[in-house]
This record gives C-alpha cells, sequence and structure tokens, in this order.
C-alpha cells in the first residue's frame, strides 16, 4: 500500500480534477466544432445571404416602409414590456427576498412558468381572453377596443414571454445580500424612498442592468406568442422576427435574410453589453 | 438616557425567543447581553432598535414609552455583527449617511457634514481611509467605520451586534479594550450582544447573563463571575468542576470536603453538586483529608498550568500558577489530594436545568 501510496504521488503532479493533453485537446476540439457548425456558420451564412446581391439592395430591403414599420413595432413592443417587467420584476424580488409569507414557494414557481410553457401556448392565452370568441371577446368589441391581431396583443405578448428575466436575476441577488444595509440605512434615519435610492438600488443595478438586457433581448426577438396574436398584417402588426419569416415565405431571400442580419446585430449589441455587465459583476471593485 | 423594558415576549412560530424580560439599563451604562446562541440575545437588541416588534411588553426610554415608535425615530446608533457598510459608498460616504438623509431644515451645510464626518473618522483613527470603500478595508476598519458612521447621528443609545465576532482574536481584543476606552468618553448608554465571556467580562459595567429567552442574572462583572445566581451562569462564565455530595443539617459534604450552606437545614439527606472553579481547588501531596486523585495529564498554558486528574466523581481540571507548580512539579500518574477552597452549591434539579440549557 505505501508503495503504491508513493507512486501516484510521485507521478501526478498536476491536480486531481486535471485529465491528460489529450483529453483536453478533444474536449476542445468538440466544442469549438461544435460552436463553428451551430453558431459561427449560421451566423455569418446570415450577413453574407443579405449582402449576396449588394449593399444597395440590402439598405433598400430594411429601409422599404414594411420593414421599417415592423422595426418600429418591435421597438416599441421592446419599451413597453421592458420597463413593465423591470417594475414588477423588482416589487416581485423584493417581496421574495424580503419577506416570509405564505405561497411564497408557489409565487416562485409561477414567476418561472414563461420559461416552462411554449410560447404558442401563450399566444393562444391572449386569443381566448380577448379574441373575438374569447371571454372579453364581446366586451371588448362593444367598446371597440381591438387588443388580439392588434398592437396591444403584440405588447401583452412579449410581456407574459419576458417577465421572469428581470425578477429571476434579482432574486437570488437581493436574498445573498440580506437585509442589514437596509436596516442601517432606516437605524440612520432614512425614509423608505431614501433607502431605496441610495441603498438598495445601487446595490443591485448590476444585476438589475443584466436582467434588463436579457429582457431586452428576448423581446427583440419573441416569435412563437407574437406569432399567434399578431394576424401577420403587414405594416400594421408585423414584428421584425414575423416580417422575416413572411419575407422568406414569399423566397425573397436577400430581404429576408437582411432583416434577420439586423436582428442578429441587436442580439450581437445585447450580448457584447451582458458581457460587459457580467463583467462588472464579477469585478466590483474596479471602480469607473 | 435610560432603558427600560417590561415583560418582554417574543416568539418565531413555535420558537419562544424571549420568554418575559425584564431589564433596565441606567443612562451611560455599558450592558452586556451575554449568552450561548438562541438564548434571545439579538432578539432583545433587535427589538430595542425597533428592527423586530415584541409580541408583548414594553420599552421604555428615558421613561417614555417606545414600544410603538418607528426604528427611524428610536435615535438609535446599531452596529452590525457583518459591518453592514454600504458597499458602494465610499467611507466617508458612509459615514455621512445620517447626515445626508436628514430632512432639509434640520440637514447640516455641506461644511459642517465634512468637518462632523472628519471628526468621527479622527475619533476611530482612520481619517486617512476616507476615500476609501468598504470592500477595501480590513475587518477592524470596517468595524470602526461602522461605529462612526452609528455615531454620526448622535444616538441616545448605542446598540452593538456582536460588534467583534468576525473578528480574529488579536484585532478583536485590541477593539474591545478600544471599545471601553471609546465609552468612557462619550458616555452613550450601550448594550452588546456577545457570546464570549470573556468579552464581556472585559468590557462591560454590568452583565446580562441569559438562557433560554431568559434573564438568569444581572449583575457586575466580579457578582456574575465570584457569585453565579445559578449553575447555568456558573457553567457559562469559565470553566467549571462539579462534586457529588449531599447535604443534611445544614452542612454539605462532599467525599470528606464539608462546608455549611444556608438551604437544606433539614434532618433528610438531599443530593446536591458543589461547584468550583479550576483555580479555586488546592492539590496536596501529604494531607489526611480531602479527594484521592490521580493526575491524568500536564499542560502548560502561558503563565498557567492545567493539571487533569481522575477522582472517583469523574475528571477535574486544576489550574496552577506557574511558579506554585514549578515549586513542586506534578508526576502523571501520581495520586494526591485536592480540596477545594470554595464550593457553590447548587441542588441536583438545580444543576440538571443548567445542563439542558446550555445546550440549547
Amino acid at each position: 500500500m505505501a508503495t503504491i501510496a508513493a507512486a501516484i504521488v510521485a507521478d501526478s503532479p498536476r491536480r486531481v480534477t486535471e485529465e491528460g493533453p489529450w483529453v483536453r485537446g478533444l474536449l476542445l476540439a468538440i466544442a469549438l466544432g461544435f460552436m463553428a457548425l451551430f453558431l459561427w456558420l449560421p451566423v455569418s451564412l446570415v450577413f453574407t445571404e443579405a449582402l449576396r446581391k449588394g449593399v444597395g439592395i440590402y439598405l433598400a430591403a430594411i429601409t422599404e416602409p414594411d420593414a421599417l414599420a415592423a422595426i418600429r413595432l418591435t421597438l416599441l413592443a421592446a419599451t413597453i414590456a421592458v420597463p413593465l417587467n423591470l417594475i414588477f420584476g423588482l416589487a416581485a424580488a423584493w417581496v421574495i427576498a424580503r419577506f416570509d409569507f405564505p405561497g411564497k414557494g408557489l409565487l416562485v414557481t409561477l414567476i418561472d412558468l414563461p420559461f416552462a410553457i411554449s410560447p404558442v401556448i401563450a399566444g393562444l392565452i391572449y386569443v381566448l381572453m380577448f379574441g373575438a370568441q374569447g371571454w372579453f371577446g364581446p366586451w371588448l368589441a362593444e367598446h371597440g377596443i381591438r387588443i388580439v391581431f392588434a398592437v396591444p396583443g403584440i405588447v401583452l405578448a412579449t410581456v407574459f414571454v419576458t417577465f421572469p428575466f428581470i425578477a429571476r436575476e434579482l432574486i437570488p441577488l437581493m436574498q445573498a445580500q440580506g437585509k442589514d444595509e437596509e436596516e442601517a440605512a432606516i437605524l440612520l434615519g432614512a425614509s423608505g424612498w431614501q433607502m431605496f435610492w441610495r441603498v438598495t438600488l445601487p446595490n443591485i443595478r448590476w444585476g438589475l442592468l443584466y436582467g434588463v438586457i436579457l429582457c431586452t433581448a428576448r423581446a427583440l426577438g419573441e416569435f412563437g406568442a407574437v406569432s399567434v396574436v399578431s394576424g401577420h398584417i403587414r405594416g400594421l402588426t408585423n414584428t421584425l422576427p414575423l416580417h422575416v419569416e413572411i419575407l422568406y415565405n414569399e423566397y425573397n431571400s436577400v430581404a429576408a435574410f437582411a432583416c434577420a442580419s439586423l436582428l442578429t446585430l441587436l442580439a450581437l449589441v445585447m450580448l457584447a453589453a451582458k458581457t460587459f455587465v457580467q463583467w462588472r459583476i464579477d469585478h466590483p471593485g474596479n471602480r469607473v | 438616557m435610560s432603558i427600560e423594558i417590561h415583560s418582554l415576549w417574543k416568539r418565531f412560530g413555535n420558537f419562544t425567543a424571549l420568554a418575559g424580560i425584564d431589564l433596565e439599563v441606567p443612562t451611560g451604562q455599558l450592558v452586556a447581553l451575554l449568552g450561548p446562541s438562541g438564548c434571545g440575545k439579538t432578539t432583545l437588541l433587535r427589538i430595542i432598535a425597533g428592527l423586530e416588534i415584541a409580541d408583548s411588553g414594553s420599552i421604555l426610554f428615558q421613561g417614555e414609552d417606545a414600544t410603538r415608535r418607528h426604528a427611524r425615530e428610536r435615535g438609535v446608533g446599531f452596529v452590525f455583527q457583518h459591518y453592514a457598510l454600504f458597499q458602494h459608498m465610499s467611507v466617508f460616504e458612509n459615514v455621512a449617511f445620517g447626515l445626508r438623509v436628514m430632512s432639509r431644515k434640520i440637514r447640516p451645510k455641506e461644511e459642517a457634514i465634512r468637518q462632523r464626518v472628519f471628526s468621527l473618522l479622527e475619533m476611530v483613527q482612520l481619517d486617512w481611509l476616507a476615500e476609501r470603500y468598504p470592500s477595501q478595508l480590513s475587518g477592524g476598519q470596517r468595524q470602526r467605520i461602522a461605529l462612526a458612521r452609528a455615531l454620526a447621528v448622535q444616538p441616545k443609545v448605542l446598540l452593538l451586534d456582536e460588534p467583534f465576532g468576525a473578528l480574529d482574536t488579536q484585532v478583536r481584543k485590541e477593539l474591545r479594550s478600544w471599545l471601553r476606552r471609546l465609552h468612557d468618553e462619550l458616555h452613550v448608554t450601550s448594550v452588546f450582544v456577545t457570546h464570549d465571556q470573556e468579552e464581556a467580562l472585559e468590557v462591560a459595567d454590568r452583565i446580562v447573563v441569559m438562557n433560554k429567552g431568559r434573564i438568569e442574572q444581572i449583575g457586575s462583572p466580579d457578582e456574575v463571575y465570584e457569585n453565579p445566581a445559578t449553575p447555568f451562569v456558573y457553567q457559562f462564565l469559565g470553566n467549571v468542576n462539579r462534586f457529588q455530595g449531599y447535604a443534611v443539617q445544614g452542612w454539605a459534604e462532599f467525599g470528606g470536603v464539608r462546608q455549611p450552606v444556608l438551604e437544606h437545614g433539614g434532618d433528610a439527606a438531599v443530593e446536591v453538586l458543589g461547584y468550583a472553579r479550576p483555580h479555586e481547588i488546592d492539590v496536596k501531596r501529604d494531607d489526611e483529608q480531602g479527594l484521592l486523585a490521580t493526575v491524568a495529564h500536564v499542560r502548560t498554558l502561558g503563565p498557567i498550568v492545567r493539571v487533569e486528574m481522575v477522582f472517583e466523581g469523574g475528571r477535574i481540571q486544576v489550574e496552577l500558577t506557574r511558579e506554585r507548580y514549578q515549586a513542586d512539579p506534578l508526576q502523571v500518574g501520581e495520586t494526591i489530594r485536592i480540596r477545594p477552597r470554595r464550593l457553590q452549591v447548587f441542588s441536583a434539579e438545580q444543576a440538571a436545568e443548567a445542563v439542558t440549557g446550555a445546550e440549547g
């Protein structure tokens, strides 16, 4: 036994969790190969396809009226959905992290619901509630309010599918930070608002921003739920992802890829912002 | 400002954290709440601060009922075990916080805030750290900043929750005596929570020993150490040796060692336990009286020598001064006589209670 132990010690200068060089090489090759095949290739294809017939055609495709309307609608839906989810996320995270109440576990589970169910079902819920045959359909028709197959429906569907992002990001953060600093602020004479603006919010700002970025990225790219409630009326209820689909189905692949490249660019910007915020969270000592 | 607490009760679900606490803290005193974890001392402190609400009972500040007063309006300074400094603010802004959140009418001018913050930072000897952030400070520095921050709003009462609990032994000892000196200068009525008996004995004017949501004893450090009211207090404030014996007709007897007692005057023998501290026991070779014991272990701990012995009642620990020991060293295995100079006598039931208490 003693000789075996000595031999192992002498033969293994590297840490126990480290594998041999060929294992490392193989793992790296699998990871990189997989990424090249499923990530880099498609993304670069989007841009090459979009620019296949030249920059002029590309620009024309993204500046024609229907495309511009789709861009506007996508941005509008995100501009409404993200602040709403910001307020909801903050309130939910605060309640869950700071208070104990019956049904807390259920609330936490329910927040994850949009992650769990298919976006198509999320869209259908709104059709069933606000559509012509839905629960509120007759009442809405009487008052001349349109929700489904109109902008409000798109906004509602976007809010639904994106609402877990900010709350999910904040709950563990606020739970980990505890309430000591907030109690200290109150004992020093701060009002509830002063505590929130001067202590709570600065402490969670990077986590909050991270949640906002994830939420925005999803709001811009959402397809399934929005597709169900949209009605696909060009220039009116088409968001950018829906517009891409329509163009593609019409065999207008250059225009489709041109619009897709816009979405891809937005996604890349969000990714860069996310990386920066993540870096700030991991390096809290570095102050700008 | 004095603090008065009357029959305070607090339950968390099935757990009774405080079971009828009555306590008075006179103006200007430094009082320690001492007890094992889960004894309710932190809950009591948080109720005084207004961070928790008692189920029943009342709290008076300077004779005025403050039971329903909001934490913001109590005028207490609070120091947390884990400092609770505002991470995103500089040391200066941390200390200035209480002044900055004052309503515009009473808020000092910027220059006055600056002066006050710097005088506080000088008091805690850290004015050179004003621009740093909490994450760049050591634990001891953080706790001193937390204290400066609490004092910035000139609190009438200072409450400290295990203020040195998260620090190294060396830093803890320094801060302890520093806190005592600071209190002698400021004379702010202060209550601090600790589970460290040495800390309580060294720093406090008065010690409140708590166990299972009740107060076991209140007294000066000397009183609680010299005359523990209950076996629990005896055990909690240092090492203790227990001797089994019986009491009859006003005398307690422990295997040849006799001592008069106030209780147990009757003719029927009652089982009792005698408590003695390790330094209250004499060791002799040529004694006719006393208990026979065998030396099992000898260990030198700086200025004292700790000797472990075995006798028919179990194990016993004796502490001798280094000089006394070196004059006549003991051999392991040697049989000698021991005799407690003084025994505190408790009935067997009292002692049984204390044992369950120490576990809880």
